[in-house]
């Protein structure tokens, strides 16, 4: 019956809190809604009101420490009946913390005790909930719980507003949030359903496009956000505004602060894939069976970070005051995961130099899909070292990546084609990749980033070279 | 986005001060649930007093308590963020008690956005201030100028900023103001001399300046006694009263359970 009390997501550029205050102690009772912790970031105080009535069962987190965003810093024992949903939520967050404690090892003090023993639910719940990026505590009011129990949180109930649903339908709808907490997004596609079986039309803020039915590409399943249901109707308004979401304002701030810090600056070369179509054709049967799906990311990333420990200057990033170079000698490499309508993410795959392709393959799988459904933890999309883009996967052949700042590189792949080259004065056909590097020209010289590149693009050409300079 | 209710509530104590901040933020919860848009920004003139924030892990004096007492200081213990500060006459303090569930929940910005209206009056009365990184505040010439320090519930902010204009700046001399160790504090009145604006124009300047940067349709002053009956019509909480949270104490105790 263990709730948890995590740092609420509070605000874009907030990736972390200190514990100022503790209003109540250990062993004392609280009722929801009731101050329960206050939280500072930079001039900031907020106070943190209860999730349920029940009684401080443990302070993760003393007063005075700096612990990420969704770092568990205290538990509730829970009384009555919400209890069973958020003893479901509490070990997802627990290893979340636990997760996310390594990033800030010195500031964060180790959990009191194994989530296990504050949740004994855990094994017959259903499969748990990591923290919601909509925040439990502040968002609170006296309508925004549901008669089972289940908080709303404003985003949700302004959406709510807007599109006419009723707190019926809001119950109908699994939440993937804390203790089963419908979610902004889990509305929003509930919406999407609703608004493509349903005669009324009723839309989720989507991106309208009066292009969609133009798109002759019946084969692949639009995009949903492309969907001819979301085209206005005829005689509807020619243009619409839709307010940019929180990710998409992020990305944006991040792109412009990249283009205005960074002296971008790109250069292209070319890999002939035989052996790695080669490898990955036989290689794939044998994943599948462990059910790992092997695409050709992981073979990109390997030779990636070979190609990084040769040319370390290229891993890293620029001081915070742009005075330095910060080499980092671990590889952390980032892969940029498009999301249609959720927005573009990079999550990093840590310590690369220290796991072979299969393991590599396996996390790529598992980090896509959970940037896909919003379920990345908050050190995932922290501490990158390079980044790669593969913007083949939706048919580019090429391509100028903006460097996911402050590192200093990004690596672009494309789609593999096969053409005519010419090898030992024959024309053969290859299936061939173009390659592309971005990078800050600040610190980066031209001559190391075609270097790299071509170090890359070698290591794809003759994989058997991964034997000799692993 | 709404109407900016702007208020100059004339000499206020600090307690009072903070009674009206907690009644307007429960009412302003409230509302939010039934529609209400209307946001507050008040102007208290506060007499001679210290406030202590989150940030201090201890007390930042410069010489002893007894002293304090001997001055006429209180000191208040209050649930902003931030360190030690001093307020009273001639200083321009503004709070604004505003729902961040129309502003994007988005703590950083509405600080950001609280320093860009400090820049914004220095500007126009052609002072040269400048954020520090990780020191939030307005600094001059080496100095702080101005000083910030939030609170939050329920998304709802309150405290907010101090911006010297033309006070007797002796009273920091008392404390290490922020808990920085060597930092000055300056006025307006320093940099500028006989040039330096009235409070009530900076007080103008202040509210047309927050109304517009983030982004009120509309400001409206309204009388004090306006704000007041608003905070009377929202009944008190039961158990924890007015203390919760924050809690004027004589010395640094806190609050009695």
């Amino acid at each position: 019956m263990a709730i948890s009390i995590v740092v609420p997501q509070l605000g874009e550029s907030v990736a972390e809190g200190t514990v100022s205050k503790w209003l109540k102690a250990v062993g004392d009772r609280v009722r929801k809604e009731e101050p329960l912790v206050e939280i500072q970031t930079d001039k900031i105080n907020v106070e943190i009101p209860s999730p349920a009535d029940g009684t401080l069962q443990s302070i993760v987190v003393p007063e005075g420490t700096t612990v990420l965003v969704g770092t568990e810093i205290g538990v509730l024992a829970g009384a009555g009946e919400a209890a069973a949903a958020p003893s479901a939520a509490a070990p997802a967050t627990a290893s979340a913390a636990a997760a996310s404690a390594p990033a800030r090892a010195a500031a964060a003090a180790p959990p009191a005790a194994p989530p296990s023993t504050y949740a004994p639910a855990a094994t017959a719940a259903p499969p748990a909930a990591p923290p919601s990026r909509v925040a439990p505590a502040p968002a609170g009011n006296g309508d925004s719980t549901l008669g089972d129990g289940r908080n709303l949180s404003p985003a949700v109930r302004k959406i709510m507003r807007e599109q006419n649903v009723s707190s019926a339908e809001i119950a109908s709808i699994r939440g993937s949030g804390i203790a089963g907490r419908v979610t902004r997004d889990d509305l929003l596609d509930y919406l999407n359903r609703r608004g493509a079986a349903g005669p009324t039309g009723a839309l989720a803020p989507g991106f309208a496009s009066p292009l969609a039915p133009a798109i002759p590409t019946p084969a692949e399943p639009l995009p949903s956000f492309l969907r001819a249901a979301a085209a206005p109707a005829a005689g509807g308004p020619r243009t619409e505004t839709v307010p940019f979401t929180k990710v998409r304002r992020l990305i944006a701030e991040n792109m412009v602060k990249a283009k205005h810090t960074a002296a971008h600056t790109h250069c292209f070369d070319e890999a002939d894939m035989s052996a790695i179509v080669a490898l990955k054709k036989e290689w794939s049967p044998r994943l599948e069976a462990q059910g790992v799906k092997l695409t050709y990311m992981p073979f990109f990333i390997k030779a990636a970070t070979l190609a990084l420990k040769e040319y370390s200057w290229m891993n890293g990033m620029v001081s915070p005051q742009g005075d330095a170079m910060i080499l980092k000698h671990y590889y952390n490499i980032g892969i940029a995961v498009g999301r249609d309508e959720k927005g573009l993410i990079v999550p990093n795959i840590k310590d690369c130099d220290r796991k072979n392709l299969a393991q590599i393959a396996a996390e790529v799988n598992d980090i896509a899909a959970r940037a896909r459904a919003d379920r990345l933890k908050p050190d995932e999309i922290q501490d990158g070292t390079f980044s790669i883009t593969n913007a083949g996967v939706y048919g580019a052949t090429n391509s100028s990546p903006v460097i996911n700042v402050p590192e200093v590189a990004i690596m672009g792949v494309h789609k593999i084609v096969e053409r005519p080259v010419v090898k030992n004065g024959q024309i053969v056909i290859r299936p061939m990749m173009n390659a592309s590097i971005g990078f800050d020209h600040r610190v980066v010289d031209g001559e190391l980033a075609v270097k790299f590149l071509r170090r890359v693009c070698s290591l794809l050409e003759q994989p058997e070279l991964l034997w000799f300079v692993a | 986005m709404a109407t900016l209710n702007a208020v100059a509530l004339g000499p206020t104590s600090y307690r009072d001060g903070l009674r009206l901040q907690e009644a307007l933020v429960r009412a302003r919860v409230e509302g939010r649930e039934r529609g209400e848009r209307a946001d507050w920004l008040l102007f208290p003139d506060h007499p001679p007093v210290l406030t202590v924030g989150r940030s201090a892990r201890d007390l930042k004096l410069r010489v002893p308590e007894a002293a304090l007492a001997e001055r006429g200081l209180e000191v208040f213990d209050v649930a902003r963020g931030g360190d030690i500060t001093w307020h009273g006459p001639g200083q321009l303090v503004g709070y604004p008690i505003c729902d961040l569930d129309s502003l994007g929940h988005d703590l950083h910005r509405f600080l950001r956005e609280l320093e860009q209206v400090m820049l914004d009056l220095a500007a126009r009365w052609n002072i040269e201030a400048r954020r520090v990184a990780g020191r939030t505040g307005i600094w001059a010439g080496g100095d702080k100028l101005a000083s910030i320090g939030v609170a939050v519930r329920r998304w709802v902010t309150y405290h907010g900023f101090a911006l010297n204009v033309c006070p007797d700046l002796s009273d920091f001399e008392l404390i290490d103001p922020c808990g920085l160790e060597g930092v000055r504090m300056t006025s307006m009145e320093r940099l500028l001399g006989p040039g330096a604006p009235a409070l009530s124009a900076v007080r103008n300047a202040a509210a047309e300046s927050l109304a517009g940067r983030l982004g009120y349709v509309e400001l409206q002053w309204v009388l004090a006694a306006e704000a007041w009956r608003k905070a009377e019509e929202t009944p008190w909480p039961g158990a924890r009263g007015d203390a919760s949270g924050i809690e004027a104490s004589n010395g640094l105790e806190s609050p009695a359970a």
